[in-house]
Order: C-alpha cells, then sequence, then structure tokens
C-alpha cells in the first residue's frame, strides 16, 4: 500500500495563470527512495509543498485532485498536523533557521510534535551525530558555514523520524564527500525518502524510482533502470556525460596570483594555497567545506585583504557571490544589470541576451525565478567585462541542462579573461574547467 | 546565570536607571553594563555600542539647546526662528548629562540582552507566553540577519565594482533589505508550518535547574528597583 498518493493534482500559486502542477500523479511507498528530477521552475519544489500539505494550506491559490500521505487527505488536515509523519528540507537553510543554538534549532521540531521532554536532547544529539554535525550542538546557527548550516537542517528533519521524508536539494551546499555521506544515510534509514536534486547522479545512482517532472507534468515514473534508460535517451545531462572542450584562445598572461596568503575573519586566521590564474584559462576550486574555497575567492577579487602573503592582479576583478538572487538592488532587470556599467542598459540588454533572460528586461528582478535569479546575478557580473571573472558556486539551484549552457558560455568567453570558478559540483567543474584546483582545509586558529 | 534570571537583572537595572535621581548612581549602572557588554565578541558588540553611545552624545549635545531653565549662562547664542533663543546653561548641561546617562543605560541593558543572553532558553521559559516570546526571540535575531543581509549586499556590489559609500549609497539598501526581509519572513513561517509550529500538545525540553547565582539575580534585580526608587 502506498504511503503517499498524488492523484491528479493540478495547483495553481496565486496571482499566476499557469499552473506549477498539471494533472501530477505518482505515489510514494514506505521505505522508497524516490529521485525527483526535472528543469528549474517544472515543479518539483511545488509537488514536495503538496506532500508535506503546505499546497494549498500555507500559500493559497487553486487545487484540484487529491494527496494522501498516511491515509490522511492533505485538503482536510493542516502541515503542522503532518509534521512528524512527514519532514522537510527546504532549498535554502538559511530561511528554515528558528533558534540561535543548534540543539534548540533540532529540538523545535520534536517539541512542537509532542515528543516526551526526557527524550528531547538524546534525539537532537542522535540526528546531529547522523548528519556528521554533533559537533556543532554548542554553536551559534548565525555562526555556521552554508554547509554545517544544512547539515543542521537535515538533522532536524532526521530527528522527527519520519514516514515520509521530503528533501529539495539537501546537498546543494555540501562537499561531494558529504553529499555522498547523506544520501548513504537517507539510503540506511527505512523510511521513504523523496529526494529533488540538481547534482542527480548521487541520488540515481542509489534510488528505487525516478520521476521527471516537465512544465508541472510527470512524465515518466519508472524503476531506477528504466528511469536511467530514459534519461540517457531523452535527457542525457542528468546523466553522466563526456566533457567536451572547446580550447580557448586566450595569451596565456597571468591575470592574477596569489601567493602564502592568509585573512583573518576576527580573531580566526584562515591560510589558503597559492594560485596563478592566466587569461583564457577557466580554473575550477574545489574541496571541503571550510577548506577556505570562498576566502581565496574574495581574496583573489579583491573582495579581502590579506594579512600576510601577497595578491597580484592585473586590470578589473568581478565576483558573483553565492546566492546571488537574494541580493538584488534595483527596481528592473535591466537597471540592476547596469549597475555594474555606470547605467548602461545597451549592454546590460546585451549581457541579458547572453544567458537567455533576454525580454525580461523591464520585469522585477524579485519576480523572477530562483533560476532566473541566478542567471541575472551571472549577467551582472559578465556585462563588466572582466579580466578576472570569480564565481562562487554559480550551479547552486541550476539544473543539469542549464549547467551545460552556462558552461558553453563561460567557454565561449574564457579567451578574453581568467576565470574561477568556486564549486562542489565536480561533474560542472569536468565541463567548464581546463584545471581544477582541489584545496585542503588548512585553517590555523590563531587568537588575535 | 539562567537567561530567565539574567533578563529580570537587565531589567531591573534598566528601571533602577529611569527611576533613580542622582547623576552618579545612573553613571555607576552605565559603567557596569559597558563592563558587561565588552564580554561580547568584538565584531557582535559594535554596532550595539555605536548606537547606544551615539544616541546618549546627541541627547546631551541638543537637549540643552531646546531647554529653557537655569540661571548660570555659560554660552548664549542667536535667536532662531521657532526655537527661539539658544543657550546653554548650567543646570541645562546638568540634565542633559542625567538624561543621556539615562538612555544609554537602557541601551546598554538591551545590548547586554541582544548579544549576551541565550535566547533560545528564555524562549523555552516563555510556557504560555511562547508565541509572544517566539515574537520576541526572532524579532531579536531580526538585527544580526539585517547585518549579515546588509554586508552580503555590499559585498555582492562590491563584486560587481559599485561602491557603497556614504549615506545615500547605503540608503538604497535599505528597500531591498525589507524586501529581502519579507521573502525570508515567509520562508521562515512555511518552515515553521512543516515543522509542526502552532499544533497542539507540545512539549517542553527540559531546562537545566536554577543555580544559587540564578535566585540572587531574582533577588538582585527586585532589590535594585526598589533601591533605584528610594535611594539613588
Amino acid at each position: 500500500m502506498a504511503l503517499a498518493r498524488v492523484d491528479g493534482v493540478t495547483y495553481t500559486y496565486p496571482g499566476r495563470e499557469r499552473p506549477a502542477l498539471t494533472d501530477a500523479t505518482f505515489e510514494v511507498h514506505p521505505g522508497e527512495l524516490v529521485c525527483l528530477l526535472g528543469a528549474s521552475g517544472s515543479g518539483k519544489s511545488t509537488l514536495m509543498r503538496a506532500l508535506a500539505g503546505l499546497v494549498p494550506h500555507f500559500h493559497g491559490g487553486r487545487f484540484a485532485g487529491r494527496v494522501d500521505v498516511a491515509g490522511r487527505d492533505t485538503r482536510t488536515i493542516k502541515p503542522s498536523d503532518l509534521a512528524g509523519t512527514v519532514a522537510s528540507v527546504f532549498q535554502d537553510p538559511e530561511d528554515q533557521v528558528v533558534f540561535t543554538g543548534v540543539e534548540h534549532e533540532v529540538a523545535f521540531g520534536l517539541e512542537n510534535i509532542g515528543v516526551p521532554p526526557v527524550e528531547i536532547h538524546e534525539r537532537a544529539v542522535e540526528a546531529l551525530d547522523a548528519m556528521g554535525a554533533a559537533h556543532l550542538a554548542g554553536r551559534r546557527t548565525q555562526d555556521l558555514s552554508a554547509g554545517e548550516l544544512q547539515r543542521v537542517c537535515v538533522g532536524s528533519a532526521l530527528a522527527l523520524r519520519p514516514d515520509l521524508l521530503l528533501l529539495d536539494e539537501p546537498t546543494s551546499q555540501l562537499d561531494p564527500d558529504a553529499a555522498e555521506g547523506l544520501l548513504d544515510l537517507l539510503t540506511a534509514l527505512g523510511c521513504a525518502v523523496v529526494i529533488s536534486e540538481q547534482r542527480p547522479a548521487l541520488p540515481l545512482e542509489r534510488c528505487d524510482r525516478v520521476v521527471f517532472l516537465e512544465h508541472g507534468r510527470v512524465v515518466i515514473d519508472a524503476t531506477q533502470a528504466e528511469g536511467l534508460c530514459w534519461l540517457e535517451e531523452t535527457r542525457p545531462a542528468f546523466v553522466a556525460h563526456e566533457s567536451v572542450h572547446v580550447g580557448s584562445d586566450g595569451d596565456g598572461a597571468t591575470v592574477c596570483s596569489v601567493h602564502s596568503a592568509s585573512h583573518a575573519y576576527g580573531d580566526r586566521i584562515v591560510r589558503v594555497p597559492d594560485i596563478e590564474l592566466r587569461r583564457g584559462e577557466i580554473v575550477a576550486l574545489t574541496g571541503p567545506n571550510g577548506s577556505g574555497k570562498t576566502t581565496l575567492a574574495k581574496l583573489a577579487a579583491g573582495l579581502l585583504e590579506p594579512v600576510t602573503g601577497r595578491v597580484d592582479r592585473v586590470g578589473r576583478a568581478s565576483y558573483l557571490s553565492q546566492d546571488p538572487g537574494r541580493y538584488v538592488v534595483a527596481e528592473r532587470v535591466e537597471e540592476e544589470v547596469g549597475l555594474g556599467v555606470g547605467g548602461d542598459l545597451a549592454r546590460a540588454r546585451r549581457a541579458l541576451a547572453a544567458v537567455d533572460l533576454d525580454g525580461y528586461a523591464d520585469r522585477h528582478p524579485r519576480d523572477l525565478s530562483s533560476g532566473e535569479r541566478e542567471r541575472l546575478g551571472l549577467a551582472s557580473v559578465l556585462v563588466t567585462e572582466p579580466d578576472l571573472l570569480v564565481l562562487d558556486e554559480p550551479t547552486r539551484g541550476v539544473d543539469p541542462e542549464r549547467k551545460l549552457v552556462l558552461a558553453a558560455l563561460l567557454r565561449s568567453q574564457a579567451g578574453s579573461r581568467a576565470t574561477l570558478v568556486v564549486t562542489h559540483d565536480l561533474v560542472f567543474a569536468a565541463d567548464v574547467a581546463d584545471r581544477v584546483v582541489s584545496v585542503e582545509p588548512l585553517r590555523e586558529p590563531v587568537r588575535a | 546565570m539562567s537567561p530567565v534570571p539574567a533578563a529580570l537583572l537587565l531589567a531591573g537595572v534598566a528601571a533602577a536607571a529611569l527611576l533613580a535621581d542622582r547623576t552618579i548612581s545612573v553613571a555607576v549602572m552605565v559603567a557596569v553594563l559597558l563592563a558587561v557588554c565588552s564580554r561580547a565578541p568584538r565584531r557582535r558588540r559594535w554596532p550595539y555600542l555605536l548606537g547606544t553611545l551615539t544616541g546618549a552624545a546627541m541627547l546631551f549635545v541638543f537637549s540643552p539647546l531646546f531647554a529653557r531653565y537655569g540661571g548660570i549662562v555659560y554660552w548664549d547664542g542667536p535667536s532662531v526662528p521657532v526655537i527661539g533663543r539658544l543657550d546653554i546653561t548650567s543646570e541645562e548641561l546638568s540634565y542633559a548629562l542625567f538624561q543621556s546617562l539615562r538612555f544609554a543605560a537602557v541601551g546598554l541593558a538591551f545590548a547586554a540582552y541582544a548579544l549576551l543572553l541565550d535566547h533560545d532558553r528564555l524562549l523555552m521559559a516563555g510556557g504560555r507566553l511562547r508565541r509572544s516570546v517566539l515574537a520576541i526571540a526572532l524579532a531579536t535575531r531580526l538585527v544580526p540577519t539585517l547585518e549579515r543581509d546588509a554586508a552580503g549586499f555590499v559585498e555582492a556590489l562590491r563584486g560587481r565594482g559599485v561602491a557603497v559609500e556614504g549615506v545615500r549609497g547605503h540608503a538604497r539598501l535599505v528597500s531591498p533589505l525589507v524586501a529581502g526581509s519579507l521573502e525570508r519572513s515567509l520562508n521562515l513561517a512555511e518552515s515553521m508550518e512543516a515543522r509542526g509550529f502552532g499544533r497542539p500538545g507540545r512539549t517542553r525540553a527540559p531546562s537545566p535547574p536554577w543555580t544559587a547565582w540564578d535566585r540572587l539575580a531574582i533577588v538582585g534585580a527586585v532589590a535594585i528597583v526598589v533601591a533605584g526608587a528610594l535611594w539613588l
């Protein structure tokens, strides 16, 4: 018998004309791992929300069809009453945190669902331990890195011991080892898991079923083997593929070099490895969470000053921060892009066209989808035509097909600049980079 | 110290500062609160200290200009339309010092609350008032969150070669900061709903029992309010 059943659900968000889900039908059985795939904006997150009862209860809108979870019709039961049976981890860990202390954060859900007080501490610690985050229990949530926060959020969901675990891009901030550890843990949990990922290789290896959404419709719901065959034939970007590099025509001159550098964050000093970036070359910087990749990237771009060593740079550097969609300032898309070039809207429109956002120039940036906002962020730095382009996790939330387009775009422009890409996405790194530099933790805590 | 007695003690000091009549008493409270706030990490404490001390300094500088009393005139300035004659007297300066110290004491008590208390445990102690205390805890967290978001905006703009300088440069971040906060609050509300917030039958993780210091702090909070009203 199915644990959850989505039956002919058509759903439209308030104020929207096009439905986010159209006649979606599928089932989740106890203990199975379902890999939910699709392009950005295809309805994956909405389907997760429907399974958690948040659609329509929290979001409103027009809802038709039926969702049953553990025998309960979500139209008649509130999402808070489903908590415990269902646990959700949303895309952005920063927006899910209620408390200041990590252990209290994990305990929050347990208290809400009425777990006996004597069990709360034990279950919170157990869940953090399972996520390899037991050492974070006494830390403040606002002092955690994005990867650490993501572990805490997944731990908060695991602590509930749900029958159905809904994970929306749970590894987007995790390094490959941590992501693999999480997937191993999920397969051993025993509860049903629906996981949506834009780095689908790991979940596809371990899942029982593959569900693919396109424009809100379930286009395939198949076993792992059938799903993989279907993906290889119809959506090859979602499965392993050969990287095809087109050589760039840069002059190879050094644009930036970082030598024996370190930076102080208050009383903590982070040392970074040496690196040299040459025109015409794309370098991917990979490594575990907390290894100093972002520090190195910001030092190279001139956003941080070294306390030791030296950073030499030639020409203009532009830096695209993590989660750029959050940091939009202007009221119109083209104005946002034009900020970096003194308001030159003609250049802004050309940059928008390069990332397939032509036609969006007059829209408000916050009306764009998350994937569109990521591309807007990219256009905002490409428009500056820098000598050094630094991109920090540019593929977070970007679907595999769009990543290939992004890689092709960066490669086509590589000759005019040096490019440094910080990423946990090893497939993207292989697609885009001429050279991959792996950073190992060199952190050396020093009291100022 | 447990957060509830600590919060009551800080509230007691703030109330005593408002009730006290002597400048030296309030000055001592300000000094003690400054010492307490200095225990917070430098990176976190400076916005609170800067805000409080700047506010107190402005009160001290401007309030004598608008006051009208005292016989010992230090400065006799021009007459300004609407406001009248500007002058500064000894009594006005004394009163301004007293009021600015009161302002500083209340501000520093809040700073100590925001910087040093475990708001999570305070929230858990809220019992039936949990929803109200949760709102306060989330509002308290808003300040560091906005601070971090503002830093993110500045960094994102600097990454494109756009300098954020001066009052005008920072002022244009206000609207996107508010819009970002609204987005964040919606996401947080959704997450809380999915995690069972508001469901009947909730429990509470056990809190550590109060120590002798906690009981002493409660007595101290009452004592300092009484002392502030009667003797200080």
